[in-house]
């Protein structure tokens, strides 16, 4: 009996060791490679002590962000112009550029030119006729021409005046008016300039056409820049144009164009153009309006007050024989040519002020 | 004085525009006005992240600086506000502005902007607090009720914070701590990048 117990109960403790041994087995077996991994990193650790030259995935993200290598178009739900863009740099140089160069150096230029004016005026005074008025008129600019001038001139200033209320006004006006006085009427001239605005191409255009026939250089201007227009070296020669009027005409022409093709770029904007591209249009319109509006200074001067007898030649279309003769001899001589055709001079027997009494064909 | 800021951190959003549409909700903004947006940088590359943006109410705010009309105020806890009474839609805040915050209605005549329209940090306006009149020109006064920005109370993963600037650093700060320990961090993930040992 015995024995057989004996028999049973070392069958059954083999039994047991093995389902022991066994669920151990199960138990640990999974663990073995961890165990053996770990041995080898720290065998590795130990002997390169190095991190696995493997960058985090958004190591990137923020040089992206400040478009520091190339400008990143990231995606966005919201539609609409550079929505994609997160941080856009060039802002900052659009203000830098408005408010610590164009303003400062724009109120510098044309207070400069200014106090030049009046200077020269103080010590000049105006340019008088030499030998007084002959009464002998002659044919200056032709209707078509003193109505684009005039429209010209008209839009330049509206432009002008609403532009510079926009650059200065808010340190100018702000004072005098208060924020809210001021906001009318900065709200109108952005409207009135952004309406108006476009009629400032017709006008370039108009006097594009009409003007640029007298207005290409030739070697006569080379000695009346030289001479200082005169006003070093004595009298100096000129066609119907003088270098300086020249000069004027071409800065019209390039400024003005410059200043209607970003100022359509600013005004329309619809067309699905960028901040950077308006941000260049402004820095553009803002230098070109200014130097216009100074030169224009120089130009007014001239025409008015500067010299005697210049205005009424784009008010009435005529100007004084004598006037022409002075400033302009080499366009005397040509009209002076025609004198037996009666196209250009009148005699004017009243008065040097009334009008002749038929106009010429040039009208 | 508290200092009132955003900020988003780019590992925990996901791009649910939930802020966005939080925002929408909470200011009744007009359509095609958009205060907050969700850009994603390498949308389906690795290393694909995602950032919720709008008004950062700066300090020396460049939009204010270029104003011509100076409609722009900053408030105590450092929120920019503008009046709309003063703004005149000229649009030179939006060139100068680098995270594209302004935005103009286009339902002005001759494709003229209109009064500028941006995140107002749930601060409202110059009008009285919580009159109607704030409410339908520059939205909720949330801060008047002791409440932060509706897009960040909301944010499902708490990447949009907002509030003083202090505390959001303590938040980024511990948010940093804890991932380079955690070993859910990216540099065990990665295995071990950057991380000696």
């Amino acid at each position: 009996m015995t024995g057989i117990k004996d028999k049973k109960s070392a069958r059954m403790r083999k039994a047991v060791y093995c389902c022991v041994l066994s669920l151990l087995f199960v138990l640990v077996a999974p663990l073995i490679p961890y165990v053996i991994d770990a041995h080898a990193e720290d065998v590795t650790s130990s002997k390169a002590n190095k991190p696995v030259a493997l960058q985090h995935p958004g190591i990137n993200l923020w040089n992206d962000v400040r478009q520091r290598n190339e400008v990143t178009q990231g995606s966005s739900q919201v539609i609409g112009v550079d929505s994609g863009i997160l941080i856009n740099k060039t802002g900052e140089d659009w203000r830098r550029f408005r408010m610590q160069m164009l303003m400062p150096y724009g109120a510098y230029f044309m207070a400069a030119t200014i106090t030049t004016i009046v200077l020269f005026f103080l010590l000049r005074g105006k340019l008088r006729l030499p030998g007084g008025r002959s009464g002998e008129l002659l044919c200056r600019f032709s209707l078509n021409q003193r109505t684009a001038h005039w429209f010209a001139v008209g839009v330049f200033w509206l432009l002008g005046i609403t532009g510079l209320i926009l650059l200065y006004g808010r340190f100018v006006l702000i004072p005098l008016l208060g924020a809210d006085g001021f906001s009318i009427t900065a709200s109108a001239c952005k409207e009135m300039h952004n309406l108006i605005g476009p009629l400032f191409l017709l006008a370039v255009l108009a006097l594009l056409v009409l003007y640029i026939k007298d207005n290409f250089f030739n070697r006569d201007d080379i000695t009346w820049i030289t001479k200082g227009g005169g006003m070093f070296g004595g009298h100096v020669s000129a066609g119907r144009f003088n270098a300086g009027e020249k000069t004027w005409f071409w800065l019209v022409m390039i400024f003005g164009f410059l200043l209607c093709i970003t100022g359509l770029v600013l005004d329309f904007s619809v067309f699905g153009q960028g901040r950077e591209i308006m941000a260049l249009s402004h820095v553009i319109h803002g230098i070109s309006a200014l130097i216009l509006i100074t030169v224009s200074f120089g130009h007014i001067y001239l025409g008015t007050i500067g010299v005697e007898g210049t205005l009424e030649g784009m008010t009435t279309g005529y100007v004084d024989a004598s006037w022409a003769k002075s400033h302009h001899d080499f366009w005397y001589e040509e009209m002076s040519a025609t004198v037996e055709e009666q196209q250009g001079i009148k005699k004017d027997v009243a008065s040097s002020s009334t009008k002749p009494a038929s106009s010429p064909a040039g009208d | 004085m508290a200092r009132m800021k955003f900020y988003c951190d780019a590992e925990r959003c996901i791009e649910c525009n939930g802020c966005v549409t939080a925002c929408k909700n909470e200011n009744e903004v007009p359509w095609g006005v958009n205060r907050r947006r969700v850009v994603t940088i390498k949308d389906g590359e690795p290393g694909e992240r995602s950032l919720s943006v709008a008004c950062m109410h700066c300090s020396d705010a460049p939009c204010a600086a270029v104003c011509p009309v100076d409609c722009f105020y900053t408030t105590d806890d450092g929120i920019v506000l503008h009046d709309k009474d003063t703004c005149i839609g000229c649009g030179y805040c939006f060139y100068a502005c680098p995270f594209g915050a302004p935005q103009f209605p286009s339902s002005v005549a001759f494709a003229s902007r209109g009064k500028m329209d941006k995140c107002t940090f749930c601060a409202g306006g110059p009008e009285e607090t919580h009159s109607a009149d704030e409410y339908t020109r520059y939205g909720a006064n949330r801060i008047a009720e002791g409440k932060l920005p509706l897009c960040a109370e909301m944010c499902s993963t708490k990447a949009l914070l907002a509030g003083d600037a202090d505390v959001l650093s303590d938040i980024y700060r511990k948010r940093v701590i804890n991932r380079g320990a955690s070993v859910l961090n990216w540099g065990v993930q990665y295995k071990k990048a950057g991380i000696d040992g």
